[in-house]
């Protein structure tokens, strides 16, 4: 259990530091510590699946085109653009209304639901493919379309088009 | 299930197509296509519908409703586009199958039966169509769009799955048969649930553009190529809205007293807003964008006050809807075609140059505003009698206010269409293709065939 609370307190940590940084790419290597500290949460919570697929998809491959994508916008504090004061003041209301209700939600959630607890090995490899190719056969070859789609549209939008005058 | 499957493989057949530079062939196999699983749902109208594959997709009568709806309004779209693409770009192939990819995600939404199969099928839907959004790409207003709807789609799809995980949490299965036995037997429904329900709203909201998740719509519709607007304000509006409401009228109605002041305050909201902020627009086309955020207005009072009548109203208010922009769309192709401009003042004079098509865009716009004789007024009297069944005098009053202004700017293109003179010579007519001419008569004589015999929707659910 401390173990959990020492990564859930570096994880919120992260977070904040994510946002309060003024430097992006400082921003981004933050946010991989907090993925990072997410990881650790999946294998305490033995979903050994989610855990390696967040740490290579997630810390591995988006976060580093992040930082790439950053550091090619070569962005700055002068170039960020001017936020009015009302739109923050009505964000942070409103951010934490969200987040009164949800901790009001949770906070009743008896701790021995059986939907929290759950099947402790729920999260092998195992389980999750018996899962996957047997109840959601349809979404996971349907999801295959909606990668075809991207592909086409990351094709058609990165081709150089030749103009035929 | 076999239209679905038909148009996976159509999408993936126009790639090959591409592949061999066969162009002419793109649309008239994406037209037979469309035609073949069209009658693969017409074929199943009469069959008794089981939650097929494990529960994850039913398709029952409403789901073939609206399914058949989109596909026609794809179709219709479709014969718009033989000259329109090849002025945009080389590459029309891979354009056909992402619309035939959206429309198959937008199948999917209206047939669901489970949350995984809601969240592929909005996928699907939106992915394509932000790339078809930016497929101008010399154009900065196309650009932007494009990433405006990127980012706006990706993060309501992030409160779509957050809501549907807290009902996860709270219920433990993502099927919509389940949920519904969850919802009707416990006792203490999980607040948890609740958390769901409020953010799932907020995510399908968006998706529809209701106010005040609408901050993208005029943008990226103004945006837009002028067919993806229309494919965007027809098929994928009428598809969000179809599973928006099978979610509430299969699982959520005997929580209607949670939910209906939340939804009831983006309605009203969503009228205000839409039909204030028409009135000023200079341009026909942002006119439209905000217009199609009233009409989402409209189609949410049958969500509002959930009944046995909502159903059969949504599809004729949806049909009719999707009948008058298809006009309104294609009248601005052509006219934009011919004066370069999407400004109100392009449609000057256009009854003495084009008289039938002037008329065609006036059935369109009084459709729209709700004229009697017009399939437009029977969708907005279904929609009013179903307020009025519930006493909701407030909304009744606020929504008769709306549909009068609504008049106002629907009317404004057709005094500039008969009564201003265009300073170009009366001579220089806008040659319209046979497609345009089939698309615009098809569409025409339908929203006056469901104006005057309703019935002919209304029986089907």
């Amino acid at each position: 259990m401390s173990v959990f609370y020492l990564v859930a307190f570096l994880a919120i940590f992260f977070a904040l530091m994510t946002i309060f940084t003024k430097n992006p790419v400082h921003s981004v290597l933050y946010l991989v510590v907090t993925f990072f500290t997410l990881t650790i949460h999946y294998i305490l919570l033995n979903a050994q699946f989610l855990a390696v697929v967040n740490f290579i998809v997630y810390m591995g491959a988006i976060m580093v085109l992040f930082l790439f994508v950053l550091m090619l916008l070569n962005m700055n504090e002068e170039s960020e653009p001017m936020k009015s004061n009302l739109v923050k003041v009505m964000g942070a209301i409103a951010g934490i209304c969200l987040i009164a209700t949800f901790l009001g939600a949770f906070k009743v959630i008896a701790p021995n639901n059986e939907f929290v607890v759950g099947n402790a090995e729920v999260g092998l490899v195992k389980n999750l493919g018996k899962v996957l190719f047997n109840e959601f056969l349809l979404p996971f070859e349907i999801s295959s379309i909606l990668l075809l789609t991207a592909m086409v549209g990351a094709v058609l939008l990165a081709k150089k088009e030749v103009k035929k005058i | 299930m076999g239209a679905i499957i038909t148009l996976s493989i159509l999408g993936i057949f126009l790639l090959y197509l591409g592949l061999y530079r066969a162009k002419n062939a793109l649309l008239p196999v994406t037209i037979v296509g469309a035609l073949v699983a069209l009658g693969f749902i017409l074929f199943q109208w009469n069959e008794e519908a089981v939650p097929l594959y494990h529960g994850m997709v039913l398709f029952d009568r409403y789901a073939l409703a609206f399914s058949a709806l989109c596909m026609l309004a794809t179709i219709l779209i479709l014969l718009l586009s033989k000259e329109y693409f090849r002025t945009i770009s080389d590459n029309i192939a891979e354009y056909y199958c992402l619309i035939v990819f959206s429309l198959m995600g937008a199948l999917l939404v209206t047939a669901y039966h489970n949350f995984a199969m809601l969240f592929v099928g909005i996928e699907i839907m939106s992915v394509a169509l932000y790339i078809l959004v930016g497929i101008r790409k010399n154009d900065p207003s196309s650009n932007e769009a494009a990433l405006k709807y990127f980012l706006m789609g990706a993060f309501s799809t992030g409160f779509l799955l957050f809501g549907i995980t807290l009902m996860y949490g709270a219920a433990g299965t993502f099927d919509l048969g389940e949920l519904r036995n969850y919802v009707m037997t416990t006792n203490e429904i999980s607040p948890l649930f609740y958390g769901g329900i409020l953010l799932l709203l907020c995510g399908l909201c968006f998706k529809i553009g209701a106010a005040p998740f609408h901050f993208w719509t005029p943008d990226v519709y103004d945006g837009a190529p002028i067919l993806i607007t229309a494919f965007m304000s027809t098929v994928v509006k009428v598809a969000a809205f179809v599973g928006f409401f099978r979610l509430f009228s299969m699982v959520l109605v005997p929580l209607s007293e949670f939910w209906t002041p939340v939804l009831l305050t983006v309605t009203i909201i969503t009228l205000f807003v839409g039909n204030i902020t028409a009135l000023v627009q200079t341009s026909f086309k942002r006119m439209m964008a905000y217009s199609s955020i009233s009409h989402a207005g409209y189609m949410l009072f049958a969500i509002v006050s959930i009944g046995a009548a909502s159903a059969p109203s949504i599809l004729m208010y949806a049909s009719a809807y999707c009948l008058a922009s298809i006009i309104a769309f294609a009248t601005l192709i052509a006219v934009k075609r011919k004066t370069g401009s999407e400004h109100f003042e392009s449609f000057n004079g256009l009854a003495k140059r084009e008289p039938l098509l002037a008329f065609i865009l006036t059935i369109a716009m009084l459709s729209l505003a709700g004229i009697p004789l017009t399939a437009g007024f029977i969708g907005k009297f279904l929609m009013f009698n179903n307020v009025m069944g519930n006493y909701n005098v407030m909304l009744l009053v606020i929504a008769a206010v709306n549909a009068a202004v609504a008049i106002y700017y629907y009317l404004h293109v057709v005094v500039n269409m008969y009564f201003r003179d265009s300073e170009e010579p009366l001579e220089q007519q806008i040659p319209l293709t046979n497609a345009y001419k089939v698309v615009l008569g098809i569409a025409a004589v339908l929203t006056i065939a469901f104006g005057v015999y309703p019935d002919v929707i209304l029986k089907l659910l």
